[in-house]
Protein backbone atom coordinates (compact mmCIF):
# COMPACT_ATOMS: atom_id res chain seq x y z
CA UNK A 1 0.00 0.00 0.00
CA UNK A 2 1.45 3.52 -1.13
CA UNK A 3 0.81 6.57 0.26
CA UNK A 4 -1.55 7.74 -2.37
CA UNK A 5 -3.75 4.75 -1.67
CA UNK A 6 -3.03 5.47 2.20
CA UNK A 7 -4.35 9.08 1.85
CA UNK A 8 -7.33 7.75 -0.56
CA UNK A 9 -8.23 5.55 2.27
CA UNK A 10 -8.55 8.90 4.70
CA UNK A 11 -10.35 10.58 2.13
CA UNK A 12 -12.82 8.37 1.26
CA UNK A 13 -13.66 7.48 4.81
CA UNK A 14 -14.00 11.42 5.37
CA UNK A 15 -16.22 11.48 2.35
CA UNK A 16 -18.54 8.70 2.90
CA UNK A 17 -19.33 9.24 6.36
CA UNK A 18 -20.17 12.46 5.37
CA UNK A 19 -22.80 11.53 3.11
CA UNK A 20 -24.01 8.93 5.46
CA UNK A 21 -24.23 11.52 8.10
CA UNK A 22 -25.85 13.81 5.74
CA UNK A 23 -28.74 11.13 4.74
CA UNK A 24 -29.47 10.11 8.52
CA UNK A 25 -29.83 14.16 9.71
CA UNK A 26 -32.31 14.72 6.41
CA UNK A 27 -34.55 11.81 8.34
CA UNK A 28 -34.21 13.89 12.06
CA UNK A 29 -34.36 16.50 10.71
CA UNK A 30 -37.26 16.16 8.72
CA UNK A 31 -40.90 15.23 10.54
CA UNK A 32 -42.60 14.12 7.48
CA UNK A 33 -40.84 11.11 7.10
CA UNK A 34 -41.86 9.21 9.96
CA UNK A 35 -44.12 6.37 8.90
CA UNK A 36 -45.01 4.85 12.21
CA UNK A 37 -48.77 4.03 12.08
CA UNK A 38 -49.91 4.45 16.11
CA UNK A 39 -52.10 1.29 15.61
CA UNK A 40 -54.75 0.73 18.39
CA UNK A 41 -55.72 5.36 17.58
CA UNK A 42 -55.09 5.23 14.07
CA UNK A 43 -55.85 2.72 11.39
CA UNK A 44 -55.21 1.87 7.57
CA UNK A 45 -57.43 2.49 4.85
CA UNK A 46 -58.68 -1.14 4.65
CA UNK A 47 -58.52 -1.61 0.35
CA UNK A 48 -61.95 -2.44 -1.03
CA UNK A 49 -61.34 -6.24 -1.69
CA UNK A 50 -59.51 -6.59 1.41
CA UNK A 51 -60.18 -10.56 2.51
CA UNK A 52 -60.86 -10.34 6.31
CA UNK A 53 -63.17 -12.36 8.42
CA UNK A 54 -65.69 -14.64 6.86
CA UNK A 55 -69.49 -14.00 6.93
CA UNK A 56 -72.46 -15.55 6.27
CA UNK A 57 -75.46 -14.08 5.68
CA UNK A 58 -77.68 -17.51 6.61
CA UNK A 59 -81.23 -15.99 5.65
CA UNK A 60 -79.74 -15.96 2.24
CA UNK A 61 -77.93 -19.71 2.80
CA UNK A 62 -79.44 -22.54 1.12
CA UNK A 63 -77.19 -24.66 2.91
CA UNK A 64 -75.61 -26.26 0.02
CA UNK A 65 -72.43 -27.36 1.21
CA UNK A 66 -70.45 -26.31 -1.34
CA UNK A 67 -68.65 -24.31 0.49
CA UNK A 68 -67.59 -26.96 3.09
CA UNK A 69 -66.90 -29.17 0.30
CA UNK A 70 -63.96 -26.24 -1.55
CA UNK A 71 -62.45 -25.24 1.73
CA UNK A 72 -58.84 -26.66 1.51
CA UNK A 73 -58.23 -26.55 5.23
CA UNK A 74 -61.58 -28.04 6.48
CA UNK A 75 -62.36 -24.80 8.41
CA UNK A 76 -66.31 -24.39 7.77
CA UNK A 77 -68.92 -26.91 9.27
CA UNK A 78 -72.57 -27.07 8.88
CA UNK A 79 -75.12 -29.37 9.71
CA UNK A 80 -78.86 -29.18 7.96
CA UNK A 81 -82.19 -30.99 8.03
CA UNK A 82 -84.79 -30.97 5.55
CA UNK A 83 -87.51 -28.86 6.18
CA UNK A 84 -91.69 -29.61 6.14
CA UNK A 85 -91.36 -27.41 3.22
CA UNK A 86 -88.61 -29.90 1.41
CA UNK A 87 -86.22 -26.93 1.59
CA UNK A 88 -83.09 -27.37 3.76
CA UNK A 89 -82.81 -25.93 7.39
CA UNK A 90 -79.35 -25.24 8.93
CA UNK A 91 -79.08 -26.39 12.35
CA UNK A 92 -75.46 -25.09 12.84
CA UNK A 93 -72.80 -23.26 10.41
CA UNK A 94 -70.18 -22.66 12.46
CA UNK A 95 -66.08 -21.04 10.67
CA UNK A 96 -62.51 -21.56 12.32
CA UNK A 97 -61.13 -18.47 12.17
CA UNK A 98 -57.97 -19.64 13.34
CA UNK A 99 -57.67 -22.03 10.80
CA UNK A 100 -59.28 -20.34 7.60
CA UNK A 101 -56.22 -18.74 5.55
CA UNK A 102 -58.22 -16.12 3.62
CA UNK A 103 -57.96 -18.08 0.44
CA UNK A 104 -61.79 -16.97 -0.89
CA UNK A 105 -62.62 -19.97 -2.49
CA UNK A 106 -66.00 -20.46 -0.36
CA UNK A 107 -66.72 -17.03 -0.99
CA UNK A 108 -66.36 -17.80 -4.89
CA UNK A 109 -68.16 -21.32 -4.74
CA UNK A 110 -71.21 -20.02 -3.09
CA UNK A 111 -74.31 -19.97 -5.25
CA UNK A 112 -76.33 -17.62 -3.85
CA UNK A 113 -73.51 -15.21 -2.50
CA UNK A 114 -74.85 -15.69 0.86
CA UNK A 115 -71.38 -15.82 2.51
CA UNK A 116 -68.51 -13.29 2.01
CA UNK A 117 -65.29 -11.45 3.33
CA UNK A 118 -65.61 -8.84 5.86
CA UNK A 119 -63.00 -6.62 6.28
CA UNK A 120 -62.89 -7.44 9.95
CA UNK A 121 -58.96 -8.50 11.21
CA UNK A 122 -59.33 -8.42 14.86
CA UNK A 123 -60.01 -10.86 16.98
CA UNK A 124 -57.33 -11.70 19.52
CA UNK A 125 -58.42 -14.43 21.93
CA UNK A 126 -56.92 -16.47 24.90
CA UNK A 127 -59.14 -19.26 24.07
CA UNK A 128 -59.22 -21.39 20.77
CA UNK A 129 -62.89 -21.74 21.08
CA UNK A 130 -63.20 -18.25 20.86
CA UNK A 131 -61.85 -18.22 16.96
CA UNK A 132 -64.99 -20.73 16.34
CA UNK A 133 -67.64 -17.92 14.59
CA UNK A 134 -71.40 -19.35 15.03
CA UNK A 135 -73.47 -18.01 12.67
CA UNK A 136 -76.64 -19.50 14.32
CA UNK A 137 -77.27 -18.77 17.82
CA UNK A 138 -79.98 -21.09 18.10
CA UNK A 139 -79.08 -24.26 19.85
CA UNK A 140 -78.98 -27.41 16.97
CA UNK A 141 -80.85 -30.02 18.34
CA UNK A 142 -83.77 -27.57 19.52
CA UNK A 143 -83.50 -26.55 15.73
CA UNK A 144 -83.64 -29.56 14.43
CA UNK A 145 -86.44 -30.92 16.92
CA UNK A 146 -88.33 -28.06 16.12
CA UNK A 147 -88.04 -28.80 12.19
CA UNK A 148 -88.75 -32.26 13.37
CA UNK A 149 -92.38 -31.25 14.74
CA UNK A 150 -93.00 -29.19 11.68
CA UNK A 151 -92.40 -32.25 9.64
CA UNK A 152 -94.28 -34.20 11.37
CA UNK A 153 -97.20 -31.83 11.47
CA UNK A 154 -96.83 -31.14 8.24
CA UNK A 155 -97.06 -35.11 7.49
CA UNK A 156 -99.76 -35.23 9.59
CA UNK A 157 -101.78 -32.63 8.35
CA UNK A 158 -101.15 -33.88 4.28
CA UNK A 159 -102.58 -37.29 5.73
CA UNK A 160 -105.27 -35.72 7.08
CA UNK A 161 -106.06 -33.60 3.77
CA UNK A 162 -105.61 -37.38 1.90
CA UNK A 163 -107.93 -38.39 3.88
CA UNK A 164 -110.34 -36.25 3.72
CA UNK A 165 -109.58 -36.25 -0.11
CA UNK A 166 -110.33 -39.86 0.02
CA UNK A 167 -113.60 -39.31 1.98
CA UNK A 168 -114.79 -36.40 -0.27
CA UNK A 169 -114.34 -38.49 -3.48
CA UNK A 170 -116.86 -40.44 -3.65
CA UNK A 171 -119.60 -37.68 -3.46
CA UNK A 172 -118.93 -34.87 -6.37
CA UNK A 173 -119.40 -36.93 -9.70
CA UNK A 174 -116.39 -37.49 -11.86
CA UNK A 175 -118.67 -35.68 -14.46
CA UNK A 176 -119.06 -32.58 -12.95
CA UNK A 177 -115.18 -32.63 -11.65
CA UNK A 178 -114.11 -32.37 -15.07
CA UNK A 179 -116.79 -29.61 -15.51
CA UNK A 180 -115.47 -27.75 -12.83
CA UNK A 181 -112.35 -27.94 -14.23
CA UNK A 182 -113.20 -27.12 -17.72
CA UNK A 183 -115.11 -24.23 -16.49
CA UNK A 184 -112.98 -22.10 -14.07
CA UNK A 185 -109.31 -23.29 -14.67
CA UNK A 186 -107.90 -19.60 -13.43
CA UNK A 187 -108.42 -20.40 -9.60
CA UNK A 188 -106.40 -23.99 -9.90
CA UNK A 189 -103.62 -22.36 -11.73
CA UNK A 190 -103.31 -19.21 -9.18
CA UNK A 191 -103.30 -21.93 -6.38
CA UNK A 192 -100.48 -24.12 -7.93
CA UNK A 193 -98.37 -20.43 -8.66
CA UNK A 194 -99.41 -19.77 -4.65
CA UNK A 195 -97.75 -22.77 -3.84
CA UNK A 196 -94.62 -22.74 -5.93
CA UNK A 197 -94.15 -19.19 -4.32
CA UNK A 198 -94.78 -20.42 -1.22
CA UNK A 199 -92.22 -22.97 -1.57
CA UNK B 1 -13.83 24.84 44.49
CA UNK B 2 -11.85 26.41 47.30
CA UNK B 3 -13.14 29.43 46.15
CA UNK B 4 -16.64 27.98 46.48
CA UNK B 5 -15.39 26.52 50.10
CA UNK B 6 -14.13 29.86 51.27
CA UNK B 7 -17.65 31.60 50.01
CA UNK B 8 -19.32 28.58 51.81
CA UNK B 9 -18.01 29.13 55.21
CA UNK B 10 -18.45 33.04 54.71
CA UNK B 11 -22.18 32.32 53.91
CA UNK B 12 -22.74 29.96 57.12
CA UNK B 13 -20.40 31.63 59.78
CA UNK B 14 -20.91 28.12 62.04
CA UNK B 15 -18.86 26.38 59.30
CA UNK B 16 -15.91 28.31 60.31
CA UNK B 17 -15.95 27.03 63.80
CA UNK B 18 -16.29 23.77 62.78
CA UNK B 19 -12.67 21.67 62.16
CA UNK B 20 -10.71 21.89 58.78
CA UNK B 21 -11.30 18.05 58.39
CA UNK B 22 -15.12 18.75 58.40
CA UNK B 23 -15.33 21.22 56.68
CA UNK B 24 -13.79 19.19 53.73
CA UNK B 25 -15.13 16.06 54.42
CA UNK B 26 -18.61 18.07 54.25
CA UNK B 27 -17.22 19.57 50.81
CA UNK B 28 -16.03 16.02 49.68
CA UNK B 29 -19.57 14.38 50.10
CA UNK B 30 -21.60 17.53 48.72
CA UNK B 31 -19.51 17.38 45.60
CA UNK B 32 -19.53 13.97 45.17
CA UNK B 33 -23.59 13.89 45.72
CA UNK B 34 -23.60 16.75 43.14
CA UNK B 35 -22.13 14.86 40.36
CA UNK B 36 -23.49 11.65 41.46
CA UNK B 37 -26.82 13.39 40.61
CA UNK B 38 -26.37 15.15 37.87
CA UNK B 39 -24.57 11.98 36.31
CA UNK B 40 -27.54 9.96 36.96
CA UNK B 41 -30.18 12.79 35.83
CA UNK B 42 -27.57 13.02 32.66
CA UNK B 43 -28.06 9.15 32.02
CA UNK B 44 -31.69 9.12 32.29
CA UNK B 45 -32.37 12.03 30.08
CA UNK B 46 -29.37 11.06 27.59
CA UNK B 47 -31.21 7.22 27.28
CA UNK B 48 -34.48 9.22 26.41
CA UNK B 49 -33.20 11.55 24.19
CA UNK B 50 -30.98 8.71 22.40
CA UNK B 51 -33.49 6.90 21.77
CA UNK B 52 -35.96 9.50 20.83
CA UNK B 53 -32.71 10.67 18.02
CA UNK B 54 -32.66 7.11 17.06
CA UNK B 55 -36.28 6.94 16.46
CA UNK B 56 -36.23 10.35 13.85
CA UNK B 57 -32.97 9.47 12.39
CA UNK B 58 -34.91 5.95 11.51
CA UNK B 59 -38.10 7.81 10.31
CA UNK B 60 -40.09 6.45 13.21
CA UNK B 61 -41.25 8.08 16.76
CA UNK B 62 -39.50 7.01 19.70
CA UNK B 63 -40.93 6.25 23.21
CA UNK B 64 -43.76 7.66 23.32
CA UNK B 65 -46.30 6.18 25.71
CA UNK B 66 -44.67 6.92 29.15
CA UNK B 67 -46.09 10.41 30.14
CA UNK B 68 -47.10 13.22 27.95
CA UNK B 69 -44.90 12.67 24.49
CA UNK B 70 -42.81 9.84 26.34
CA UNK B 71 -40.83 12.22 28.59
CA UNK B 72 -40.85 9.77 31.45
CA UNK B 73 -39.61 6.49 29.79
CA UNK B 74 -36.35 6.95 31.66
CA UNK B 75 -38.14 6.66 35.34
CA UNK B 76 -39.71 3.25 33.68
CA UNK B 77 -36.60 2.35 32.51
CA UNK B 78 -34.71 2.86 35.82
CA UNK B 79 -37.60 1.26 38.08
CA UNK B 80 -37.53 -1.51 35.88
CA UNK B 81 -33.33 -1.91 36.36
CA UNK B 82 -33.72 -1.67 39.92
CA UNK B 83 -36.78 -3.81 40.47
CA UNK B 84 -35.07 -6.89 38.21
CA UNK B 85 -33.67 -9.51 39.75
CA UNK B 86 -29.81 -9.60 40.61
CA UNK B 87 -28.96 -13.21 39.13
CA UNK B 88 -25.45 -14.51 39.07
CA UNK B 89 -24.85 -17.73 36.80
CA UNK B 90 -23.86 -20.69 38.73
CA UNK B 91 -20.82 -21.35 37.36
CA UNK B 92 -19.77 -17.74 37.50
CA UNK B 93 -16.74 -16.67 39.16
CA UNK B 94 -19.12 -14.81 42.23
CA UNK B 95 -16.94 -12.55 43.32
CA UNK B 96 -15.26 -10.66 40.47
CA UNK B 97 -18.42 -11.18 38.90
CA UNK B 98 -20.04 -8.93 41.90
CA UNK B 99 -16.64 -6.76 41.35
CA UNK B 100 -17.04 -5.71 37.85
CA UNK B 101 -19.26 -3.32 37.54
CA UNK B 102 -18.10 -1.30 40.01
CA UNK B 103 -14.57 -1.40 38.12
CA UNK B 104 -16.57 0.03 35.20
CA UNK B 105 -18.52 2.33 37.20
CA UNK B 106 -15.92 4.18 39.53
CA UNK B 107 -13.69 4.15 35.99
CA UNK B 108 -16.29 5.89 34.35
CA UNK B 109 -17.30 8.35 36.96
CA UNK B 110 -14.22 9.08 38.65
CA UNK B 111 -13.48 11.06 35.54
CA UNK B 112 -15.87 13.41 36.33
CA UNK B 113 -14.29 14.76 39.02
CA UNK B 114 -12.23 16.98 36.79
CA UNK B 115 -14.38 18.15 34.48
CA UNK B 116 -14.39 21.99 34.70
CA UNK B 117 -18.21 22.63 34.60
CA UNK B 118 -17.58 26.65 35.08
CA UNK B 119 -15.73 28.88 36.31
CA UNK B 120 -15.52 28.08 39.55
CA UNK B 121 -17.34 24.87 39.43
CA UNK B 122 -15.13 21.94 39.17
CA UNK B 123 -15.05 19.21 42.12
CA UNK B 124 -10.83 19.42 42.14
CA UNK B 125 -8.88 21.22 39.49
CA UNK B 126 -5.82 18.87 39.54
CA UNK B 127 -2.62 20.19 37.86
CA UNK B 128 -2.53 17.00 35.92
CA UNK B 129 -6.13 16.79 34.82
CA UNK B 130 -6.09 15.12 31.04
CA UNK B 131 -3.80 12.65 32.42
CA UNK B 132 -5.84 11.70 35.47
CA UNK B 133 -8.51 11.62 32.64
CA UNK B 134 -6.70 9.14 30.62
CA UNK B 135 -5.51 7.11 33.85
CA UNK B 136 -8.87 6.79 35.68
CA UNK B 137 -10.73 5.71 32.39
CA UNK B 138 -8.46 3.00 31.80
CA UNK B 139 -10.17 1.04 34.96
CA UNK B 140 -13.00 0.84 32.76
CA UNK B 141 -10.65 -2.19 30.53
CA UNK B 142 -10.21 -4.12 34.14
CA UNK B 143 -14.02 -4.01 34.69
CA UNK B 144 -14.76 -4.94 31.71
CA UNK B 145 -12.41 -7.88 31.54
CA UNK B 146 -13.42 -8.86 34.33
CA UNK B 147 -17.13 -9.20 34.04
CA UNK B 148 -16.29 -10.89 30.52
CA UNK B 149 -14.31 -13.44 32.42
CA UNK B 150 -16.57 -13.80 35.18
CA UNK B 151 -19.72 -14.52 33.64
CA UNK B 152 -18.09 -17.90 32.25
CA UNK B 153 -19.88 -17.56 29.06
CA UNK B 154 -18.30 -17.21 25.61
CA UNK B 155 -20.34 -14.65 24.49
CA UNK B 156 -18.82 -12.34 27.72
CA UNK B 157 -15.48 -13.43 26.92
CA UNK B 158 -15.04 -12.82 23.71
CA UNK B 159 -16.75 -8.97 23.91
CA UNK B 160 -14.31 -8.71 27.12
CA UNK B 161 -11.06 -9.36 25.03
CA UNK B 162 -12.55 -7.37 22.26
CA UNK B 163 -12.84 -4.55 24.50
CA UNK B 164 -9.87 -4.65 26.16
CA UNK B 165 -7.71 -4.60 23.03
CA UNK B 166 -9.68 -1.87 21.64
CA UNK B 167 -9.49 0.40 24.39
CA UNK B 168 -5.63 -0.70 24.68
CA UNK B 169 -5.59 0.28 21.17
CA UNK B 170 -7.42 3.56 21.15
CA UNK B 171 -6.43 5.27 24.37
CA UNK B 172 -2.88 6.06 22.22
CA UNK B 173 -4.41 8.11 19.44
CA UNK B 174 -7.06 10.07 22.41
CA UNK B 175 -4.27 11.06 24.10
CA UNK B 176 -2.18 11.88 21.20
CA UNK B 177 -5.01 14.23 20.52
CA UNK B 178 -5.30 15.76 23.12
CA UNK B 179 -1.42 16.80 24.00
CA UNK B 180 -2.23 19.89 21.14
CA UNK B 181 -4.39 21.26 23.98
CA UNK B 182 -1.91 20.80 26.42
CA UNK B 183 0.52 21.88 24.41
CA UNK B 184 -1.18 25.40 23.50
CA UNK B 185 -2.16 26.08 27.45
CA UNK B 186 1.35 24.83 29.23
CA UNK B 187 -0.83 22.80 31.56
CA UNK B 188 -2.52 19.65 32.02
CA UNK B 189 -5.07 21.19 34.20
CA UNK B 190 -8.51 21.07 32.48
CA UNK B 191 -9.46 24.71 33.92
CA UNK B 192 -5.88 26.23 32.30
CA UNK B 193 -6.70 24.50 28.96
CA UNK B 194 -10.39 26.30 28.98
CA UNK B 195 -8.85 29.69 30.42
CA UNK B 196 -6.17 29.51 27.88
CA UNK B 197 -9.15 29.91 25.03
CA UNK B 198 -10.60 32.95 26.59
CA UNK B 199 -9.61 36.78 25.29
CA UNK B 200 -11.16 38.89 22.77
CA UNK B 201 -10.79 36.87 19.56
CA UNK B 202 -14.25 35.00 19.77
CA UNK B 203 -14.49 31.61 18.84
CA UNK B 204 -12.01 32.12 17.38
CA UNK B 205 -9.97 32.13 20.00
CA UNK B 206 -10.77 27.93 20.78
CA UNK B 207 -8.17 25.42 20.60
CA UNK B 208 -10.05 24.25 17.10
CA UNK B 209 -8.93 27.30 14.72
CA UNK B 210 -5.92 27.78 16.75
CA UNK B 211 -4.13 26.24 13.37
CA UNK B 212 -4.65 23.42 11.08
CA UNK B 213 -3.29 20.88 12.77
CA UNK B 214 -5.49 21.57 16.24
CA UNK B 215 -9.04 22.07 13.64
CA UNK B 216 -7.72 17.86 12.31
CA UNK B 217 -6.67 17.11 16.29
CA UNK B 218 -10.29 17.83 17.23
CA UNK B 219 -12.08 15.16 14.86
CA UNK B 220 -9.08 12.57 15.27
CA UNK B 221 -10.08 13.08 18.93
CA UNK B 222 -13.48 12.31 18.58
CA UNK B 223 -13.24 9.43 16.10
CA UNK B 224 -10.95 7.67 18.97
CA UNK B 225 -12.75 8.89 21.57
CA UNK B 226 -15.83 7.53 20.52
CA UNK B 227 -13.96 3.63 20.08
CA UNK B 228 -12.27 4.18 23.26
CA UNK B 229 -15.79 4.25 24.48
CA UNK B 230 -17.34 1.79 22.75
CA UNK B 231 -19.66 3.63 21.12
CA UNK B 232 -21.47 2.37 18.07
CA UNK B 233 -19.98 2.62 14.98
CA UNK B 234 -16.89 0.63 17.14
CA UNK B 235 -19.21 -1.25 19.83
CA UNK B 236 -17.67 -4.87 19.18
CA UNK B 237 -17.61 -5.66 22.43
CA UNK B 238 -21.10 -5.79 22.42
CA UNK B 239 -22.29 -5.98 18.63
CA UNK B 240 -25.53 -7.49 19.42
CA UNK B 241 -26.01 -9.05 16.26
CA UNK B 242 -22.68 -11.24 17.02
CA UNK B 243 -22.18 -11.29 20.68
CA UNK B 244 -25.56 -11.30 21.96
CA UNK B 245 -24.53 -8.32 24.25
CA UNK B 246 -20.73 -8.99 24.99
CA UNK B 247 -19.30 -8.73 28.04
CA UNK B 248 -22.65 -7.65 30.11
CA UNK B 249 -24.64 -10.38 28.82
CA UNK B 250 -24.89 -12.49 31.99
CA UNK B 251 -25.90 -9.27 33.97
CA UNK B 252 -29.18 -8.27 35.23
CA UNK B 253 -30.53 -5.65 37.24
CA UNK B 254 -29.02 -3.34 39.31
CA UNK B 255 -25.56 -5.25 37.92
CA UNK B 256 -26.60 -4.42 34.33
CA UNK B 257 -27.79 -1.16 35.34
CA UNK B 258 -23.93 -0.31 36.62
CA UNK B 259 -22.69 -0.62 33.04
CA UNK B 260 -25.56 1.05 31.43
CA UNK B 261 -24.94 4.00 33.27
CA UNK B 262 -20.98 4.06 33.20
CA UNK B 263 -21.67 3.91 28.96
CA UNK B 264 -23.58 7.35 29.42
CA UNK B 265 -21.06 8.83 31.50
CA UNK B 266 -18.17 7.86 28.80
CA UNK B 267 -20.80 9.84 26.44
CA UNK B 268 -20.42 12.78 28.35
CA UNK B 269 -16.94 12.15 29.42
CA UNK B 270 -15.98 12.51 25.62
CA UNK B 271 -18.23 15.42 24.95
CA UNK B 272 -17.05 17.44 27.97
CA UNK B 273 -13.37 16.78 27.57
CA UNK B 274 -13.81 17.73 23.53
CA UNK B 275 -15.66 20.57 24.72
CA UNK B 276 -13.17 21.61 27.30
CA UNK B 277 -9.90 20.96 24.99
CA UNK B 278 -11.22 22.24 21.71
CA UNK B 279 -14.24 23.97 21.90
CA UNK B 280 -13.49 27.07 24.43
CA UNK B 281 -15.21 24.68 27.63
CA UNK B 282 -17.20 27.36 29.52
CA UNK B 283 -15.61 30.55 27.74
CA UNK B 284 -18.13 32.44 26.44
CA UNK B 285 -17.25 34.04 23.20
CA UNK B 286 -16.68 38.22 23.28
CA UNK B 287 -17.59 38.04 27.34
CA UNK B 288 -15.45 37.46 30.28
CA UNK B 289 -17.77 35.01 32.60
CA UNK B 290 -14.76 35.41 35.47
CA UNK B 291 -15.02 38.88 36.03
CA UNK B 292 -18.93 38.63 36.99
CA UNK B 293 -20.01 37.83 40.41
CA UNK B 294 -19.17 34.38 41.32
CA UNK B 295 -22.47 33.14 41.62
CA UNK B 296 -23.64 34.48 38.18
CA UNK B 297 -20.38 33.78 36.27
CA UNK B 298 -20.49 29.92 37.12
CA UNK B 299 -24.16 29.66 36.38
CA UNK B 300 -23.89 31.49 33.26
CA UNK B 301 -20.32 29.52 32.49
CA UNK B 302 -22.38 26.43 33.70
CA UNK B 303 -24.93 26.94 31.24
CA UNK B 304 -22.66 27.51 28.09
CA UNK B 305 -20.35 24.69 29.24
CA UNK B 306 -23.52 22.12 29.47
CA UNK B 307 -24.72 23.34 26.28
CA UNK B 308 -21.72 22.77 24.30
CA UNK B 309 -21.16 18.91 25.55
CA UNK B 310 -24.95 18.10 25.05
CA UNK B 311 -24.21 19.44 21.37
CA UNK B 312 -21.69 16.89 21.35
CA UNK B 313 -23.52 14.38 22.92
CA UNK B 314 -25.96 15.22 20.04
CA UNK B 315 -23.37 14.52 17.62
CA UNK B 316 -22.06 11.11 19.05
CA UNK B 317 -25.81 10.18 18.66
CA UNK B 318 -26.46 10.86 15.29
CA UNK B 319 -22.95 9.38 14.53
CA UNK B 320 -24.19 6.33 16.57
CA UNK B 321 -27.10 5.85 14.07
CA UNK B 322 -25.58 6.64 10.90
CA UNK B 323 -22.39 4.56 10.92
CA UNK B 324 -22.51 0.36 10.38
CA UNK B 325 -20.24 -1.62 12.73
CA UNK B 326 -16.65 -2.29 11.94
CA UNK B 327 -14.54 -5.63 11.69
CA UNK B 328 -12.63 -6.26 14.54
CA UNK B 329 -9.40 -6.59 12.09
CA UNK B 330 -10.72 -3.00 10.41
CA UNK B 331 -10.72 -1.31 13.89
CA UNK B 332 -7.81 -2.44 14.57
CA UNK B 333 -6.06 -1.20 11.69
CA UNK B 334 -7.95 1.95 11.90
CA UNK B 335 -6.48 2.32 15.16
CA UNK B 336 -2.67 1.38 14.74
CA UNK B 337 -2.58 2.16 10.92
CA UNK B 338 -4.47 5.60 10.73
CA UNK B 339 -5.28 7.05 14.09
CA UNK B 340 -2.03 5.99 15.53
CA UNK B 341 0.25 8.19 12.70
CA UNK B 342 -1.99 10.77 12.19
CA UNK B 343 -2.03 11.93 15.51
CA UNK B 344 1.46 11.69 15.69
CA UNK B 345 2.09 14.33 12.84
CA UNK B 346 -0.36 15.97 13.91
CA UNK B 347 1.13 16.11 17.26
CA UNK B 348 4.59 17.35 15.42
CA UNK B 349 2.61 19.64 13.34
CA UNK B 350 0.94 21.19 16.62
CA UNK B 351 4.58 21.41 17.90
CA UNK B 352 6.49 22.98 15.05
CA UNK B 353 3.82 25.58 14.75
CA UNK B 354 4.00 27.14 18.57
CA UNK B 355 8.13 26.72 18.19
CA UNK B 356 8.12 29.03 14.69
CA UNK B 357 5.16 31.28 15.12
CA UNK B 358 5.88 31.61 18.96
CA UNK B 359 3.00 29.76 20.17
CA UNK B 360 0.13 32.30 18.26
CA UNK B 361 -2.00 30.69 16.36
CA UNK B 362 -3.65 31.74 12.85
CA UNK B 363 -6.76 33.79 13.97
CA UNK B 364 -4.04 35.01 16.71
CA UNK B 365 -1.87 36.56 13.57
CA UNK B 366 -4.47 37.96 11.62
CA UNK B 367 -5.60 40.10 14.34
CA UNK B 368 -2.51 41.25 15.52
CA UNK B 369 -2.16 42.16 11.24
CA UNK B 370 -5.14 44.68 11.83
CA UNK B 371 -3.69 46.05 15.36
Amino acid sequence: MGLKDYMNNIVEAVVTTAKGMRITARYGVDPKEEVTLQYPEERWEIPERYRGFLHNDIKKCTACTMCVKVCPVDCISLESVRGADKKMVLAFYDINIGRCMYCGLCVEACPVKSLKHTSGYEKASEVRGELILHFIEEDAAEIKARVARQVAEAAAKAAEAAKAAEAAKPAPLPSEAAKAAVVDPKPAKAEAAKGETKE
Amino acid sequence: MESLAISLVKAVPVLGAAPLWAVTLLLMVASAVVILVFALTFEGVGSLVLRKVAGDIQARIGPNRVGPNGILQFLADGVKLVLKEDIIPANADRFLFKLAPYFVFVGSFAAFVVVPFGVGLTAADLNIGIYYVMAVTSLVVVGILLAGWASNNKWALLGGMRAAAQIVSYEVPVGMALIPAVLIAGSLSLQDIVRSQGGGLGIFGWNLFHNPFTFFSFFLYFTAAQAETNQTPFDLPEAESELVSGYNVEYSGIRFGLFFLAEFGDMFIVAALATACFLGGWQIPFFNAAALPPVWGNLLSLGVFLTKAFLMVLVMMWVRWTLPRLRVDQLMRMAWKYLVPLTFVNLLGVSLWLLVFKGKGIPGMIASLFG
